[in-house]
């Protein structure tokens, strides 16, 4: 079947010479589109408009301007070859320039003279099997997120039979997670931390589930519409080291960063910067970063929110009293953060 | 002069290049396509010029268009050139440059020679 042009894979042939050019066009040119170079600057050029449209790049070493090399130490550095395919085509056959072409990550290598039948398969079988790569990293990814989507489900109907008992509405730990992540990008802009984004989502995840002891407080306490009782808050505040309990039972089973960070979170988010806080009285560094912002987090979204003990406070309140430390002491560099954010607060959520 | 005649002369093996260039037709499109090359002459002035790297990468090419056209005497001469002048001008390149000019002027007569299609 005649292929149309449209229909072809595009070849990008990179050699000096003009016939060299000639013949591998001669070669190819019925099966595949192919577009020329004349040297490696001109190359990456083409690479650089076109990417990942390009199958195949048969590469040339002696050029001027840029050689093959070059051009492969330069497609490494900018990613390029772990999508693009690269045949070497060479009269140096000495087994150093062999080496060195596959060190850099060609796919493989022909030696001139070269025998057009031999060309043709080789280079469709590279192409092939890129596409096939490209396939299947395709269905890997498409996997992951999959798995990301129903475990982050799980995590959020988790979350919401907390929240359903605790008479909150269903926005809070949607809240505190937006917060959360908030507050922690504001940290890495002002280099006081220095996280991945999968740590980031992490721990931003992992916030939803500070209140997950809370479970085991009896609804009278959770709900009640007054002030608690000394008695009352003695219980109420055991919810954060039983939270941190349930957790740790999962630990032995499942030794994921995810469980870690909520144990922090759920253990310490009632923690205050100076010590002031429960259940362990730990202040300064030594409350880990996680459980430090979502207890500021929390603070902020149990003043704005309305409560069955009290009225919602503007988003304004909030934040004087959080500074004026009405809610105890938090981290100072926090508190610039919050600071930080607070307009994106204000209209962001 | 046949093509086939044309590699009996240069020494040349008849049927690599039918395999390699697949068709007379397509060897001797080539076989013209290489009178009008200027690799040579810029080879040729590179030395003269004692331009290095310029008379390096032209001696590469044309032991390397050499290796594909199946012209086994002027590939033996150019490779020998390519490989004195590979990382400086060596006292040989003049010498072996005269040898790559007659195999190439063989090469170039041969072609020119070759009977009308």
């Amino acid at each position: 079947m005649q292929k149309t042009d449209t229909m072809k894979e595009t070849i990008l042939v990179v050699d000096d010479s003009a016939m060299n050019r000639e013949f591998l066009l001669d070669i190819l040119e019925d099966k595949y589109k192919v577009i020329e170079a004349e040297n490696g600057l001109q190359a990456l050029e083409v690479l650089e408009e076109k990417g990942a449209s390009i199958s195949l790049v048969l590469l040339d070493i002696v050029m001027p301007e840029m050689d093959g090399f070059e051009v492969l130490v330069q497609m490494n550095q900018r990613g390029w070859m772990e999508s693009i395919p690269v045949i070497m085509i060479s009269s140096e056959n000495a087994y150093d320039v062999i080496d060195k072409a596959y060190d850099l990550g060609v796919t493989d290598f022909i030696n001139r003279p070269f025998d057009p039948n031999v060309v043709l398969h080789r280079v469709a079988n590279t192409i092939m099997l890129y596409v096939k790569q490209r396939k299947l990293s395709d269905m890997v990814a498409e996997e992951i997120a999959k798995r990301e989507k129903s475990n982050n489900l799980m995590i959020s109907i988790l979350s919401h039979i907390v929240e359903f008992r605790n008479g909150e509405s269903g926005l809070h730990t949607l809240h505190i997670r937006i917060i959360t992540e908030k507050l922690l990008r504001g940290l890495q802009k002002k280099s006081v931390i220095s996280m991945s984004e999968e740590e980031i989502s992490c721990i931003s995840i992992a916030s939803t589930l500070h209140d997950i002891g809370k479970l085991s407080i009896s609804e009278e306490i959770l709900n009640k519409p007054g002030k608690l009782t000394d008695e009352e808050f003695v219980i109420m505040k055991k919810h954060s080291s039983i939270g941190a309990e349930m957790l740790k039972g999962l630990k032995g089973e499942y030794n994921d960063p995810l469980l870690d960070r909520a144990y922090e979170i759920s253990r310490w988010h009632h923690e205050r910067y100076d010590g002031r806080g429960y259940p362990d009285g730990l202040a300064g560094d030594q409350i880990p970063i996680s459980a430090q912002i979502v207890s500021i987090a929390d603070v902020y979204d149990a003043l704005t929110s309305e409560r069955c003990y009290k009225k919602a406070f503007s988003h304004e309140t909030a934040i004087e009293m959080i500074m004026a430390g009405k809610c105890g002491t938090f981290n100072p560099v926090l508190l610039e953060c919050l600071q930080d954010i607070s307009d994106e607060l204000k209209y962001g959520i | 002069m046949t093509v086939q005649e044309l590699y009996t002369e240069l020494g040349g093996n008849y049927d690599d290049i039918m395999r390699r260039l697949r068709s007379e037709r397509i060897a001797r499109k080539f076989l013209l396509r290489f009178l009008e090359d200027k690799t040579f002459e810029t080879l040729q002035q590179a030395v003269e010029n004692g331009q290095q790297e310029e008379a390096f990468r032209a001696a590469h090419t044309l032991k390397g268009l050499s290796l594909n056209m199946g012209f086994p005497q002027l590939l033996d001469s150019s490779q020998k050139l390519t490989e004195s002048v590979r990382t400086e001008l060596t006292p040989e390149a003049a010498s072996l440059l005269q040898t790559v000019a007659a195999d190439y002027a063989r090469t170039v007569e041969a072609i020119q020679a070759l009977d009308a299609e």
